[in-house]
C-alpha cells in the first residue's frame, strides 16, 4: 500500500469556512483510522481518563462494569495501578444476556456480592454499561435503585456509550453528571468555591488558586484532592463553581437546578493577552480585583527565554494534548514561533483560532490523525524540529517532544510557564554532548509530503 | 456467581483474536464498533500495532448508524478508504454492536464486492483487481481463540483455493499469534525450534508468513497446529488438499525453568496445545501427574482424564485448593485466586490473560 496523506493548509481551511470542511476532517465521513496517535481518540480509557477511570472519581467508590468481556479488556491496566486495585468488578455479558436481558436482573445480587468481597463498605458503586446497553435501551436508573435497596450502598449508572460521543451528552459529559450527582443540598458558604471539570487537580502552582484565594475564597475543592467521601459531600457547600472544561457543563447545569449553585465558565488557554482578558471577566464577575501581572511576565519570560535559545524551532502539534491544539498553535505563533504542522479534528468552534492563525501562518499544514491516508503520513521533509503531544511523538520520533498529556492539569500563566519549562528539557536532552544535534533546518525541507 | 469477575480482568475477545490473525496480510482491517473496541484492539491485544503499521480501521459507528442499519455508509466509507490504500483485500471484523443489531454479514460482503465492482470495473478497467472482503462475525462476548478460528476458516477458504503441488520440506503453522504464543517473535521461534536442522521452509500463516504463502497452502508438505484456534483450519485443508496435520507446540521445553519435578502433580494453565506440550515435556522430567486446564477452547480429543475447562473464578479456586498440587503453571494474572497455596509457582505468561509479552 502506497500513497500520501492528506493535509490542507490553515489558509485553505480558512477559504473553505467552516461550513465546508472537507470531508477527511470529518469523523462521520470515513473510516476511523488507528494508530497509536489515534489510541487516545478510539479508547480515552487506554490513556488519561476515559469513562471507567472517572466514573471512579468519587472517593472511596468502586465500578461494577456490566458488559461483553471486550469493553473491560484493557481495564487490567488500570487495576493495576495502586489507587485504582480493588475497585473494578465486572458482570460479564454473554448472548443470551444480549436476547433476554436477565443480565440486568443479575446486578442487585452482584452489586451485593462486590460489597462482601471488600473489607470497606464502597462509598457508591458505578455501574458502568456500554453500546450493548445503549442499544437495547437499559433503564439503568432503575435497575441503579433497586440494586441500592436491596444492598442499602449508594448505586449510581455511569454511560461508556461510545455510540453517542458526537451525541448532545457524549460519555464524557454524562460520567461528570454521574460523579457528582451524589451530593445533596447544604447550606451555601460564601468562601467555597468548586473547580469543575478535571479528574485530577490543577498544577499546585497555578495562579488560580492565589487569585481565588484573594478574592475572599478560602476553600477551593476538586474531586481529585477529595480525602473522603465526606469531603467530597461538602462541594454541595460552594458559593459557585469555576468550569475549567466545557465538558463539565452539563452537570454544571445540573450542579445549579439541584443545588442552587450558579457557575462560570474558564477556558484554558496559552496566549498570555487571553487569559489576562479571562482573568479580568472573571474578576469582573464575582466582584474582585485581582492582579496577574507578576505569574503573567513570569510566563512571557520562559517563552522569551524558550524563543532566545531556541529561534529556529518549528513545532508540530498534536491534539493529545492539555490544550485546545488550534489556539495553541496561535499562541506559538503569536510568540513567534514556527508552527508547520498541526493534527486535530477541525470543528467549527476550531475556527476561532484558524482565522487569526491564517493570516499570521498560512502555510501551517493540518492534518486529521483519524483519516485513512495518515497510514502513509512521512514526516520526513516537513521541517518540524520539536513537538508537542503523544500523537505528534509518533510522527516524528526523532524530535524533541513534550507529552503535554500529564493528568496533573495545567492551566493559565502556570500552564504556559511551565510548557515552556518543559520544552526547554525536551531539547536539551536531545541534545548531544556538546550542546548541538541533528534537526531539519527549517525552511529547507522539500515541498510534498502529503497530498490534497 | 455467573459471570461476575472480582479479580481477573476481560480475557482476550474474539474480535481481537480474528485482528491478530489478519493483521500482517495486507488487507484493511475494519472493527465494525464505534472506537472503543478498536482501541482495545489496537491498543492492548495487538503487541505488534506499536511497531508495525497496518490498515486496521473503526467503523466509526454512531447511535443512528446501528438504530437505522446503514451497512451502506460502511460499505461506502470501506470503498472509499481501499480506492486510496488499495488493500489485497478487506476484512470485516465484528463487535457487539452487529451483534445485538442483528448484521447480516454475508450480505455485507455481496454488497461491498459488487459496490468494488461497479466502482472500479468501469473506471479503472481492473477486472483483476476485485476486492475480496472476508467478514469474521465476532461478537466481542466470545474469547479469542474463537475469533482466530473463524478468521483462519475465511482466511483459508477465501485464498487458498488452488491446488498447488506439493513442496517436500514446506510447513505451514497455524495458530502462531501473539495472543497464543506470547511474543510478537513467536512465529520466528516456532519457525526455528521446527527447522532447526532440516532443510525446511516453515511458514507461519499471519506471523512472517504473508498472504501469498496462505495462496499456496496447498503446497505444504504438512501443518503444524499450535493453537486449538488453528485446528478447523487445519481440518478444512486436510478435507481440501489432503494436507495432513500434527498437533504441538515445538520449543516448549523452553518455557521450563529448570528444576525438580519428579514425582510431582502439576498444573497447568495456559492454550491446550501449548499446555499439552508442556505435559510431555514435564513427564519427560520426571513429573507423576499433570493436568491441563483452560479458560480458553479445551477440544475434547485433546483433553486427557481430569483436565479442566474452566469459566469462572470460584472453580478455579477450588480447582487450586483441592487439587492438591504442588507446581502450577500460570500467568501472573492468576495469583489473586491463588491465595494459600503452598506450593511452587512458575509464572507462565499468557498474553491473551494478562496482556503481557515473554519478551
Amino acid at each position: 500500500m502506497n500513497g500520501e496523506a492528506y493535509y490542507c493548509t490553515v489558509e485553505e481551511l480558512v477559504q473553505k469556512g467552516k461550513d465546508d470542511i472537507p470531508s477527511p476532517f470529518l469523523l462521520n465521513a470515513h473510516l476511523i483510522y488507528s494508530s497509536p496517535a489515534t489510541l487516545a481518540f478510539n479508547s480515552p480509557g487506554a490513556e488519561g481518563f476515559g469513562v471507567k477511570r472517572a466514573g471512579l472519581a468519587v472517593p472511596g467508590s468502586v465500578m461494577l462494569l456490566v458488559a461483553p468481556g471486550c469493553c473491560g479488556r484493557n481495564t487490567s491496566m488500570l487495576s493495576s495501578m495502586r489507587m485504582y486495585q480493588n475497585r473494578f468488578f465486572y458482570l460479564l455479558m454473554d448472548e443470551t444476556d444480549i436476547v433476554t436481558g436477565r443480565h440486568l436482573k443479575k446486578i442487585p445480587q452482584a452489586v451485593e456480592e462486590v460489597c462482601q468481597s471488600l473489607e470497606e463498605k464502597p462509598s457508591v458503586v458505578m455501574i458502568c454499561i456500554t453500546c450493548a446497553d445503549a442499544l437495547l435501551g437499559t433503564d439503568m436508573e432503575r435497575v441503579c435503585r433497586r440494586a441500592q435497596e436491596q444492598t442499602g450502598v449508594p448505586v449510581r449508572p455511569c454511560y461508556m456509550y461510545a455510540l453517542t460521543r458526537e451525541g448532545r451528552r457524549p460519555p464524557m459529559v454524562h460520567v461528570r453528571q454521574s460523579v457528582y450527582s451524589l451530593l445533596e443540598k447544604r447550606r451555601k458558604k460564601g468562601n467555597v468555591v468548586n473547580l469543575l471539570g478535571f479528574f485530577s487537580p490543577l498544577e499546585d502552582d497555578c495562579e488560580l488558586y492565589r487569585l481565588l484565594e484573594d478574592a475572599g475564597v478560602r476553600t477551593v475543592h476538586e474531586i481529585s484532592r477529595c480525602r473522603d467521601y465526606e469531603e467530597y459531600l461538602s462541594m454541595a457547600e460552594a458559593n459557585f463553581n469555576l468550569v475549567l472544561n466545557q465538558e463539565a457543563r452539563f452537570a454544571a447545569e445540573d450542579f445549579y437546578e439541584r443545588l442552587g449553585i450558579p457557575y462560570i465558565e474558564l477556558t484554558r488557554l496559552y496566549q498570555p493577552d487571553k487569559i489576562a482578558s479571562q482573568y479580568q471577566a472573571l474578576g469582573a464577575a464575582i466582584g474582585a480585583s485581582f492582579s496577574w501581572e507578576e505569574e503573567q511576565r513570569q510566563a512571557q519570560e520562559a517563552a522569551e527565554a524558550f524563543r532566545l535559545a531556541h529561534p529556529e524551532a518549528a513545532f508540530a502539534i498534536g491534539e493529545c494534548v492539555n490544550a485546545n491544539p488550534f489556539e495553541l498553535a496561535l499562541a506559538l505563533v503569536r510568540m513567534g514561533f514556527q508552527v508547520r504542522e498541526i493534527y486535530g479534528t477541525v470543528v467549527p468552534e476550531s475556527f476561532v483560532y484558524l482565522n487569526r492563525l491564517a493570516r499570521l501562518s498560512p502555510d501551517t499544514r493540518v492534518y486529521s490523525n483519524t483519516e485513512p491516508t495518515m497510514l502513509f503520513y512521512d514526516g520526513r521533509d516537513a521541517g518540524v524540529n520539536i513537538t508537542i503531544g503523544k500523537d505528534s511523538r509518533y510522527y516524528h520520533p526523532e524530535c524533541p517532544n513534550v507529552m503535554w498529556n500529564d493528568d496533573r492539569q495545567p492551566f493559565g500563566f502556570a500552564g504556559v510557564r511551565r510548557l515552556f519549562q518543559e520544552l526547554g528539557r525536551a531539547w536539551e536532552q536531545a541534545a548531544g554532548p556538546d550542546g548541538t544535534r541533528n534537526v531539519p533546518e527549517p525552511g529547507n525541507e522539500e515541498k510534498g509530503g502529503g497530498s490534497r | 456467581m455467573k459471570g461476575l469477575r472480582k479479580y481477573l480482568s476481560p480475557f482476550a475477545p474474539d474480535q481481537s483474536g480474528a485482528s491478530g490473525v489478519l493483521y500482517e496480510l495486507g488487507g484493511i482491517l475494519v472493527i465494525c464498533d464505534a472506537g472503543g473496541c478498536t482501541g482495545n484492539v489496537c491498543g492492548f491485544d495487538e503487541p505488534r500495532w506499536f511497531t508495525q503499521k497496518s490498515a486496521v480501521f473503526s467503523a466509526g459507528l454512531r447511535d443512528m448508524d446501528a438504530i437505522l442499519g446503514r451497512d451502506d455508509r460502511l460499505v461506502e466509507k470501506l470503498m472509499e478508504a481501499s480506492g486510496k490504500l488499495h488493500p489485497a483485500f478487506a476484512a470485516i471484523i465484528g463487535t457487539p454492536v452487529p451483534a445485538v443489531i442483528g448484521t447480516d454479514y454475508r450480505a455485507l460482503k455481496r454488497m461491498a464486492e459488487k459496490r468494488w465492482e461497479k466502482k472500479s470495473l468501469p473506471e479503472k478497467n481492473m477486472a483483476e483487481e476485485l476486492l475480496p472482503v472476508l467478514t469474521v462475525d465476532t461478537n466481542g462476548m466470545d474469547l479469542y481463540d474463537k475469533g482466530e478460528e473463524k478468521a483462519y476458516m475465511a482466511l483459508f477458504q477465501t485464498f487458498a483455493a488452488e491446488k498447488f503441488p506439493v513442496e517436500p520440506g514446506r510447513i505451514g503453522v497455524i495458530g502462531a499469534t501473539p495472543l497464543n504464543t506470547s511474543s510478537t517473535e513467536g512465529g520466528g521461534k516456532l519457525a526455528r525450534a521446527l527447522g532447526t536442522g532440516q532443510e525446511r521452509k516453515v511458514c507461519c500463516y499471519g506471523m512472517g508468513a504473508g498472504l501469498e504463502e496462505v495462496r499456496r497452502a496447498s503446497a505444504a508438505e504438512e501443518n503444524w497446529v499450535v493453537a486449538p484456534s488453528g485446528l478447523k483450519a487445519a481440518r478444512y485443508l486436510e478435507e481440501t488438499f489432503g494436507t495432513p496435520y500434527r498437533i504441538g507446540y515445538p520449543g516448549a521445553e523452553n518455557l521450563i525453568p529448570a528444576g525438580d519435578y519428579r514425582g510431582k502433580r502439576i498444573l497447568i494453565l495456559h492454550q491446550q496445545v501449548l499446555a499439552n506440550a508442556l505435559r510431555l515435556c514435564l513427564r519427560r522430567m520426571g513429573a507423576a501427574d499433570v493436568t491441563a486446564a483452560g479458560w480458553f477452547m479445551m477440544v475434547p480429543e485433546l483433553m486427557e482424564g481430569g483436565d479442566v475447562s474452566l469459566s469462572e473464578e470460584d472453580a478455579f479456586e477450588e480447582l487450586v485448593r483441592e487439587g492438591g498440587y504442588d507446581v502450577v503453571f500460570a500467568d501472573r494474572a492468576f495469583l489473586p485466586g491463588m491465595k494459600g497455596f503452598q506450593g511452587q509457582v512458575v509464572p507462565l505468561t499468557h498474553f491473551a490473560v494478562s496482556g503481557r509479552l515473554v519478551d
